[in-house]
């Protein structure tokens, strides 16, 4: 006998079924029957094993939406007889199903079986579902358009309230914080603006005492290249005039020792020039030139003619004694006298001295008068003078003679 | 809703003569965009916003990323006027911001303002000079006002120009000659600036011997000094009321006076009693220069006899606060005291 359940929970499902419950582990169920244990006792559930939840058949699969669910069962469902017995229900009814429908006969040979669909409305099976793609997209950014002017309409009541003075807020005191803030600020913007000004005009004495001392600095540096530069030019103008004065200084030294060296140089010049002149001539006694010119030349000349008188004087002479002489000979030959002989070998020997001067223009002379000449030639020279004086003494005698003859 | 609690926050900026901003990073490129709309309305909207969010440099950067400065080239030359005078002030306040001064510079603006030198306007005309007064406190920004060849119309317009726009003109003037000075002598500076001198004017006359004092710092100015003979011109402006002129024109004279010509000119006109007054005044600004000027003077014998005498002024200037006057006094004593 099955626990029946209390009459008011039999009532049809007018609420939808809820059952909650503290969570907690199911029991596992194990795979095989168990052993028919020997003290029959009762067996009770062993919470020791632990049961996949997938494989709990206690847990509802499938649809749980829309198959209502089964009405509250009358009996605890966890009985396992009632379980068997349900079991055995649901396959006693797929099996009767299945016989109920016979299935078609098999088709008549030549023909074909086609499944057709016979509703009212067709269908299109297939696996494939049809698929449409649709796409939007937004609008680029556009500046949003001023809100139009919204008036709701007006619904309601009106109310109205009327405040006497005096009553909402009393004044005096309400625009205190009001005129604080409205001064403060102003005041504050003003002083802002003030500080900037006084900022930018600190600024600007900043930048114009700057641009003083850069002044200052820059004037000075001005002034120190002026100055520089008239130091230099003038130490240059004084450089350069040492430099002249050195120039002329070293000149007018050059000068003294070339005059000095000229006039050493040229001291016995005038002297030498004078010896050489006076050696070459040039200075002479005009007396003494005119001596030399006039006197001598005359002189010698006189002395060649007397000389030349003695010559021809003793080539008179000679020519006598030659004629003589021949004379002699051939009277010699007629008659040789020895003692004649003699005195015409004196006066040959004397005269041949005096026909060497004629002798050479003379060619007919004897080869002893030759031997005669060349022996005595020596000995004729010296006492040329000697001989020259007598030959001019017998000279004149034989002019004498000749002239007396 | 009102409510009691006061809001942090700034009262919604609602100018409806300025265009609406985009959010955030939109804002700029957007307003671009605006700027080359064909409509005018448009583009002066667009220019008023521009104003407002120029004056912050992140702002500044990313509009010069964006190529802003070759819209606002081109709306130069644009005929409403109110879009030119934004356009420069936009320019004018890029300027004041470092990262606006090098775009400036880099996009070559300075060319396309020099077209706009002779613009009816005068607020235009301000702007520019501003403009170019700011770029050239840079070396590369007055490099580039150089080679955009500026400083003959500059000097020109000198001559013509309001005295607020000649103020700046002889600021951009002062920074540029300090680069070079060949073109502003053939333009005839010096005499313009001779008749500056004796403008009523202190403003002017103190920037005007500042100018001078840059020329005379470069060789051929100094030659152009002595011969148009602005040194008795400087002298006389010794004794001005103003300290600013005083100063200048001290600083103009000692830098003029390097020169030998320059110091017998000096010396001919009577220089020495009036710098030694400037010196003796403890309050005064110029006593530096002042003190250089008779260094230099004091280089001379005759310069030296005088101030020989008077050697205690300087031993006071040794006791000056500041260094570099102290420095400028023993100097100028170590000079004096030279013996050949």
């Amino acid at each position: 006998m099955v626990p029946v359940r209390a009459p008011e929970l039999a009532v049809p499902a007018s609420v939808p079924y809820s059952f909650s419950s503290q969570p907690r582990l199911l029991p596992p169920r194990p795979k095989y029957r168990p052993r028919q244990q020997a003290n029959a006792a009762p067996r009770e559930k062993s919470p020791v094993h632990h049961c996949n939840i997938m494989i709990d058949p206690r847990v509802v699969r499938g649809n749980v939406l829309s198959v209502p669910p089964p009405p509250p069962q009358i009996i605890h469902p966890s009985t396992l007889g009632v379980k068997r017995h349900r079991r055995a229900q649901k396959l006693a009814k797929r099996l009767t199903e299945e016989q109920i429908r016979p299935g078609t006969p098999e088709p008549v040979k030549g023909r074909e079986h086609v499944y057709v669909q016979t509703e009212l409305y067709l269908e299109e099976i297939s696996d494939r579902i049809i698929e449409i793609d649709g796409e939007c997209q937004t609008d680029e950014f556009l500046d949003r358009p001023p809100t139009p002017l919204f008036i709701p309409a007006k619904t309601g009541k009106d109310v109205a309230t009327q405040i006497e003075e005096g009553e909402l807020f009393d004044f005096d005191i309400e625009v205190k914080p009001i005129l604080e803030v409205l001064v403060g600020k102003t005041v504050e913007q003003a002083l802002l603006e003030v500080m900037e000004e006084e900022e930018l005009a600190q600024l600007l004495s900043h930048q114009r005492a700057f641009a003083e001392l850069r002044n200052a600095e820059f004037a000075e540096l001005q002034r120190l290249e002026e100055q520089d530069r008239r130091i230099r030019e003038e130490k240059e103008r004084r450089r350069l005039e040492h430099l002249e004065k050195l120039r002329k200084q070293k000149e007018t030294a050059e000068k003294i020792a070339a005059r000095a060296f000229a006039q050493r140089y040229l001291a016995d010049l005038i002297p030498s020039v004078f010896n050489n002149l006076h050696d070459s001539g040039f200075f002479y006694d005009p007396v003494e030139r005119d001596i030399e010119t006039v006197f001598l030349p005359w002189l010698m000349s006189e002395v060649e003619e007397t000389l030349q008188k003695k010559i021809l004087g003793r080539t008179m002479l000679d020519s006598l004694i030659r004629v003589v002489v021949e004379k002699r000979l051939d009277e010699f030959r007629h008659s040789p006298p020895s003692d004649q002989k003699e005195a015409p070998a004196e006066e040959p020997g004397a005269t041949d001295g005096a026909p060497e001067v004629s002798g050479e223009a003379d060619a007919a002379d004897e080869p002893v008068a030759e031997e005669e000449e060349t022996d005595q030639p020596v000995a004729e020279e010296q006492p040329t003078d000697f001989i020259s004086s007598q030959l001019e003494e017998q000279g004149q005698e034989a002019t004498a003679d000749l002239e007396t003859e | 809703m009102a409510q009691p609690r006061i809001s942090a926050y700034l009262p919604p900026d609602t100018d409806p003569t300025k265009a609406a901003l985009a959010f955030g990073r939109r804002a700029l490129p957007k307003l671009n965009e605006e700027l080359q709309s064909p409509e005018l309305l448009t583009q002066q909207r667009a220019l008023m916003a521009l104003c407002d969010l120029v004056h912050d440099p992140e702002k500044v950067y990313q509009a010069i990323a964006l190529g802003f400065l070759d819209s606002l080239k081109t709306l130069l030359g644009h005929q409403d006027q109110t879009v030119r005078q934004k356009a420069t002030e936009v320019l004018s306040v890029m300027a004041s911001h470092s990262i606006g001064r090098e775009g400036l510079i880099r996009s070559g603006v300075i060319s396309a303002l020099a077209g706009l030198l002779d613009d009816p306007v005068d607020i235009c005309r301000k702007n520019i000079h501003q403009t170019f007064d700011m770029l050239a406190k840079l070396p590369q920004g007055a490099g580039g006002v150089l080679q955009a060849g500026l400083i003959p119309p500059l000097v020109l317009k000198l001559k013509t120009e309001l005295d607020e726009i000649q103020e700046l003109i002889l600021d951009t003037l002062s920074n540029c000659l300090r680069v070079e000075v060949s073109e502003a002598l053939e333009a005839g500076a010096v005499t313009v600036l001779k008749e500056k001198l004796s403008h009523p004017s202190t403003a002017i006359r103190s920037k005007a011997a500042w100018v001078l004092l840059e020329i005379s710092s470069h060789a051929e100015g100094k030659m152009a000094m002595c011969n148009e003979e602005v040194i008795p011109v400087l002298l006389s402006l010794l004794e001005d009321t103003q300290p600013e002129v005083q100063e200048n024109s001290a600083g103009a004279l000692m830098f003029a006076l390097v020169t030998p010509q320059g110091r017998s000119s000096a010396m001919g006109a009577e220089a020495i009693p009036p710098l030694l007054t400037l010196v003796a005044e403890e309050t005064s600004k110029a006593r530096l220069n002042a003190i250089k000027t008779l260094t230099l003077l004091a280089e001379l014998p005759e310069g030296r006899q005088t101030l020989l005498a008077h050697r205690d002024t300087f031993l006071r200037g040794l006791d000056d606060p500041s260094e570099a006057v102290q420095r400028a006094a023993e100097i100028a004593i170590t000079v004096i005291d030279w013996k050949p």
